[in-house]
């Protein structure tokens, strides 16, 4: 206490004005507090978990926007850390969700189970570092197996599975607030627009497009739609009657606006009588001579085009676009073969104009200029419509994480069994090989045998309380004893009626039948061999997890475990 | 500046400053150990294992801390290792001199108060321990820790054969103490792999060792949301910078590139330049100011004929370019880099062998660069630029490759960074360029036979062989046993040295100062085996017979740790020579007296 106190004294910072000195916690794990902030963190979290998850809402004390969401990248950035350990933890999942965009809220409630099951039993942190580490290898080991029981290789000659996959990302983010047939159609629309970004011809290396996303307030959702090629805003009264497609276009990246902006740092002084601005106009109405000589008909700029000549292209026939953005640049570039004009004095280079299809598409009470090119395109275009704001930014997000998870498949063309089914697979197989393998690995990893099977239990006990999370009406929990698998009980439902109550399991490959067996989960149950499952199943399965995002949450969420039950000190600067 | 009074420093005051930053190390120090997490004000979170690391985020406020953590940061920024033990042994120092100051304070000079002359026995003893250590610890080390000490070289980092693992153990002992047990293999095994690709080859090995460390900024990338199991080498450099033109999809290969140091574009007006439009010019019928700008933009489109024309297809710009540069360069298909960092810049011209230019209009056959590829890599939340040197190999004799250090967290990533780092600075410590005149020498002795040698010395104890080993100390990679060895041998070396003294002397007056070193040292492997009494004891009794059967406890350089008892001592005698602390008051604003800055001024003391 003595030393403590002192130390404060010694933290005091010497910058211009005195900072509080930092606050330091010894053995942060021990501390009650500690304990209680990360158990709040985990049942907020646990809580918004999967498709019946309860909303959050998200509201600032200065009257911000009111977000409700139960996304984790959201939620995580919402909580304001109270405590390093928490940022810690948060950060980490935070990393992850933004480079795999899924299994955010698996990683972060799995970690915390890790971090309190490591607290209920009484091993050094050492042991049971070593020992998940040793357990994460064997899970991961197992899952990229070929006959892993909890994979399912995705087949890319029907777009079923891959509209699974996707509806499972949608339907696990409630506040979308979508019917049944609403997901099933934004889902296909999502498997849509993720095919039409692949490119068919594909040269020495895959390079996909794009899916620029139009969020439209007030309408159906089943109103939404995919277009090939991009939507633009329409400028007004605009006629295409007399236009012949294609079009050839030209798209400028420098300001059109009359500036001069590379002259360098010195001063310029203009004498009396010295008209540079109508210097200047000229300058850019030889530039829209030189187009129209060229025949052009579509003219975009990155910003700002000088009324004078968008007066002068428009009486031409021309249809001006400006303030396009940066962002559209690039999709429309790979549209139309246009090479964007930096420079206002030297001709246009005939390799710099493009060429492109161009429609009038009413959409609602507005009018989109859609161009569309005259091949193919990876460029495509999703309107999504929603009926409020809130819902609509979720749905957004949502459709972005789907399209991620959907690229990812190109990678490992594979998806894990969902609903909880491929935890509790997990659970009985890390529980039986850590039974079995106690005699080798333990001295490995220098401790006892015991020991050893003390922190595989709590292991596992973590990996099915992720299962349990998926729950939210106090419903049972419980795990076949022949497959492994996930099922629900209704609060209302006794066991012995569980072949009424859940027909299908958390995934619904496997059906319910008279002579199963199932235990609770958290309960003790005689660990057991997980038999795989036929392969002419006639069930295919309903709920998918993407397999590279769930892979990485496994490892993220096992390490900062590991990283936080490591962590012996905190010092906490406060100020 | 208005001056405050003075405030006296005692030898407690010293003392319970270095106890304080002692009680934080501690929490991370020894097999036991763990991390310290750490919140800036900023909001980021560090963690760390690495003393240096937790003592200089530390703010501190307190003079004498701040000079201790001067002092640590010091020696190992230099050795990379030992920050830990540096403020472990200090302590333990300033405890054993406090006793014994307390208990006898007139022992030199008669002061007026007890505090003063308490302080000059103080500065006395660490005066004699300095000068003790300056002049006999190498002896006693060589005779007494080296022979159960044996020898590595920077050969059998890179060899591919298990046989020797002394070299692998001495890099999984240090990795342990930094990341922990769960990574500590993993992360030797990609030392090990970086060494070998880097590995000059008939050169000096040490050559190779050095070039890695003063280019670790630009050879590493830190990857931030993936599992730590992907860390990895990938062939060539990362350019952490993403390309500002589109990049062409199919390319002939080889490339070649010119790296720029200037603008592109030349800068019409500088500053104080004046452009003066005059009404009925010359120049304003001539269309005036636009005139200008346009003799800009013809400017860069020779600048980028002339590239064609050498056929450079690759650009690396030290600065940002205008619009213009870029839009002229993606219409001749070029890929153009902007504002590649000072280091990258560096290393790529060492590795292509090219300069750069600063002169556009001066472009030479040796400005340009061959490069297999150049391509745009995805690490992360980030897209940077990847290339390999054409032929690296005929010409440099490595394959050159770049490191990608990966971690759920920023925070453990940049810790993972850190440890790579110092690993190379413990190695260059521990392996100390040979000096030529002793070449001929190092090899007449072959490693096994060093140890033998050290063990006939013991019994013939001539000073002209001592003289030849004392040279080992500091030259060869010596290792030891980790897990206290050294200690608990030196301990045993000056127990030994201080009977042989007070027999021959026999001055009782005087106390020797080899023993206030040999009681501090015992108090390193105390705090390894803290958790373990039982261990402390095994290991101490088994001391004389330390060998490599002892490599589950690990390895450490011998002279990194002699080292660090040269710097604790030095340390020490700084500290104990203040006597009084200046706190003066810089007024910043003079109408608020809350933003007053301390500044402290330490003053020796004067006799």
């Amino acid at each position: 206490m003595h030393i403590a106190s002192y130390l404060s004294s010694l933290m005091q910072m010497s910058r211009l004005v005195k900072k509080s000195p930092s606050v330091c916690t010894d053995l942060p794990l021990n501390s009650s507090d500690v304990c209680n902030k990360l158990r709040l963190m985990k049942e907020l979290l646990k809580s918004s978990y999967g498709p019946t998850a309860r909303l959050k809402q998200v509201h600032n004390n200065i009257g911000g926007a009111v977000v409700t969401t139960s996304t984790s990248s959201v939620l995580l950035q919402a909580i304001s850390s109270s405590h390093p350990i928490v940022s810690l933890i948060k950060g980490s999942i935070l990393n992850h969700v933004s480079r795999f965009s899924d299994c955010g809220l698996f990683a972060s409630v799995f970690c915390l189970s890790l971090i309190e099951e490591a607290g209920r039993c009484d091993l050094s942190k050492n042991v049971i570092i070593r020992v998940n580490k040793h357990l994460l290898s064997l899970c991961t080991a197992h899952l990229q197996q070929e006959d892993c029981g909890c994979k399912v290789q995705l087949d890319f000659c029907s777009s079923q599975s891959l509209i699974t996959l996707a509806r499972s990302v949608i339907s696990s983010k409630p506040t979308c607030v979508l019917s049944e047939p609403e997901s099933a159609h934004i889902s296909r629309l999502a498997v849509q627009a993720f095919l039409l970004t692949v490119p068919c011809n594909i040269p020495d290396k895959v390079r996909l497009g794009r899916t620029v996303t139009i969020p439209m307030e007030g309408h159906s959702v089943l109103e939404s739609a995919v277009f090939p090629g991009l939507l633009l805003d329409t400028p007004e009264n605009i006629s295409l009657g007399n236009l012949c497609s294609p079009l050839r276009m030209v798209l400028f990246s420098a300001s059109l606006a009359g500036d001069l902006s590379e002259l360098g740092d010195g001063r310029i002084e203009v004498h009396q009588g010295v008209d540079t601005d109508s210097q200047i106009v000229d300058q850019l109405l030889e530039l829209g001579k030189q187009v129209l000589k060229d025949e052009v008909k579509l003219f975009v700029c990155q910003k700002v085009i000088h009324p004078v000549l968008q007066h002068y292209l428009r009486c031409n026939g021309v249809i001006v676009i400006e303030r396009l953005g940066i962002s559209l640049m690039e999709p429309l570039i790979q549209l139309t073969g246009a090479q964007p004009v930096a420079t206002l004095h030297t001709t246009v280079p005939w390799e710099a104009y493009g060429e492109v299809h161009v429609s009038v598409r009413p959409f609602g009470s507005k009018t989109k200029l859609h161009l569309h090119p005259a091949g193919k395109t990876t460029i495509c275009t999703m309107i999504l419509c929603h009926r409020n704001e809130t819902m609509l930014s979720e749905l957004k997000l949502v459709c972005q994480k789907t399209e991620h998870v959907l690229r990812l498949t190109l990678r490992e063309p594979c998806a894990l069994l969902g609903g909880g089914c491929t935890e509790t697979h997990l659970a009985a197989y890390v529980r039986h090989q850590s039974k079995n393998d106690v005699s080798e690995s333990s001295p490995v990893l220098g401790c006892s045998q015991t020991e050893y099977l003390l922190a595989a239990e709590a292991f596992c006990r973590s990996l099915e309380s992720v299962a349990t999370s998926l729950e939210h009406d106090d419903g049972a929990s419980l795990i076949d004893l022949t497959h492994a698998h996930h099922w629900t009980l209704p609060s209302d439902a006794t066991e012995e009626h569980l072949e009424d109550a859940a027909a299908l399991c958390g995934c619904g490959v496997v059906q319910s039948c008279q002579n199963k067996k199932w235990s609770y989960l958290n309960t003790e149950y005689a660990e057991f061999s997980p038999e795989p499952l036929l392969t002419a199943s006639p069930l295919q399965p309903t709920v998918l997890d993407s397999f590279t995002a769930k892979v990485n949450a496994l490892e993220v969420a096992v390490e900062t475990a590991n990283l936080v039950l490591d962590v012996r000190y905190v010092i906490q600067d406060v100020n | 500046v208005k001056m405050v009074p003075l405030e006296q420093l005692h030898l407690s005051h010293v003392l319970q400053a270095v106890s304080a930053l002692e009680s934080i190390v501690l929490r991370s120090f020894g097999p036991e150990g763990g991390q310290v997490l750490f919140t800036r004000d900023t909001g980021q979170v560090m963690v760390s294992r690495s003393g240096k690391r937790i003592l200089t985020a530390l703010h501190l406020d307190h003079p004498l801390a701040r000079m201790v953590v001067r002092c640590v940061w010091k020696h190992s920024t230099i050795t990379g290792d030992g920050s830990k033990t540096f403020v472990l042994l200090l302590a333990s120092l300033l405890r054993i001199i406090h006793a014994t100051a307390t208990k006898d304070p007139h022992m030199f000079q008669p002061h007026n108060s007890t505090e003063a002359s308490e302080a000059a026995t103080a500065r006395h003893l660490a005066d004699r321990l300095l000068e003790f250590a300056l002049t006999e610890l190498d002896k006693l080390i060589v005779l007494n820790v080296l022979p159960h000490g044996f020898r590595v070289s920077l050969e059998n980092f890179t060899a591919k054969t298990q046989h020797d693992l002394s070299c692998q153990t001495l890099l999984v002992s240090f990795f342990r103490t930094r990341l922990g047990y769960a990574y500590c293999d993993f992360f030797r095994n990609l030392f090990c792999e970086l060494l070998s690709h880097w590995k000059v080859k008939d050169d000096r090995p040490s050559f190779s060792m050095q070039f890695l460390n003063n280019s670790f900024l630009a050879l590493h990338t830190q990857v931030s949301g993936v599992p730590v199991s992907c860390s990895r080498l990938i062939e060539g450099q990362v350019i952490h910078r993403d390309f500002a033109t589109p990049c062409p999809q199919v390319r002939k290969q080889p490339l070649k590139a010119v790296v720029f140091n200037g603008y592109l574009q030349p800068k019409l007006l500088t500053t104080g330049d004046v452009l003066e439009l005059r009404c009925g010019d010359k120049v304003t019928e001539d269309r005036g100011i636009v005139h200008f700008s346009s003799w800009t933009e013809k400017s860069v489109e020779s600048i980028i004929a002339t590239l064609q024309s050498f056929g450079v297809s690759v650009l690396l710009c030290a600065l940002k370019q205008s619009s213009a540069v870029l839009a002229a360069a993606t219409q001749a298909g070029m890929c153009l880099v902007e504002c590649v960092s000072e280091e990258e810049i560096s290393l790529f011209t060492q590795l292509s062998g090219v300069t750069p230019i600063s002169d556009c209009r001066r472009i030479h056959p040796e400005h340009i660069a061959t490069l297999t590829f150049c391509k745009p890599l995805l690490l992360g939340a980030h897209r940077y630029v990847h290339l390999d040197f054409h032929d690296c190999e005929e010409r440099l004799k490595v394959k050159p490759c770049s490191l990608v250090i990966c971690a759920p967290s920023e925070g453990q990533a940049d810790q993972h960074a850190c440890a790579f780092q110092d690993a190379f600075r413990m190695l260059l410590t521990a392996l100390e360029p040979v000096r030529k005149t002793q070449t001929a020498l190092e090899e007449t002795i072959p490693s096994k036979k060093c140890t033998s040698l050290h063990a006939d010395n013991i019994s013939n104890g001539t000073a002209c062989r001592v003289h030849l080993h004392q040279k080992c100390v500091t030259e060869t990679g010596c290792v030891i046993s980790a897990g206290g060895t050294f200690e608990f041998l030196l301990h045993h070396a000056l127990h030994q040295y201080g009977h042989s003294c007070s027999v021959s002397v026999n001055t009782s007056a005087v106390v020797p100062v080899s023993q206030l070193l040999e009681k501090a040292l015992l108090s390193v492997p105390r705090q390894i085996y803290s958790h373990n009494l039982k261990h402390f004891l095994q290991a101490q009794t088994r001391n004389g017979n330390m060998s490599l059967k002892l490599l589950d406890l690990g390895l450490e350089s011998v002279s990194c740790k002699y080292q660090l008892v040269l710097a604790v001592l030095q340390c020490l005698t700084n500290l104990l020579r203040i006597n009084m602390v200046l706190r003066t008051h810089a007024v910043l604003h003079t109408e608020s007296h809350d933003s007053l800055n301390a500044h402290s001024f330490m003053i020796p003391m004067s006799h």
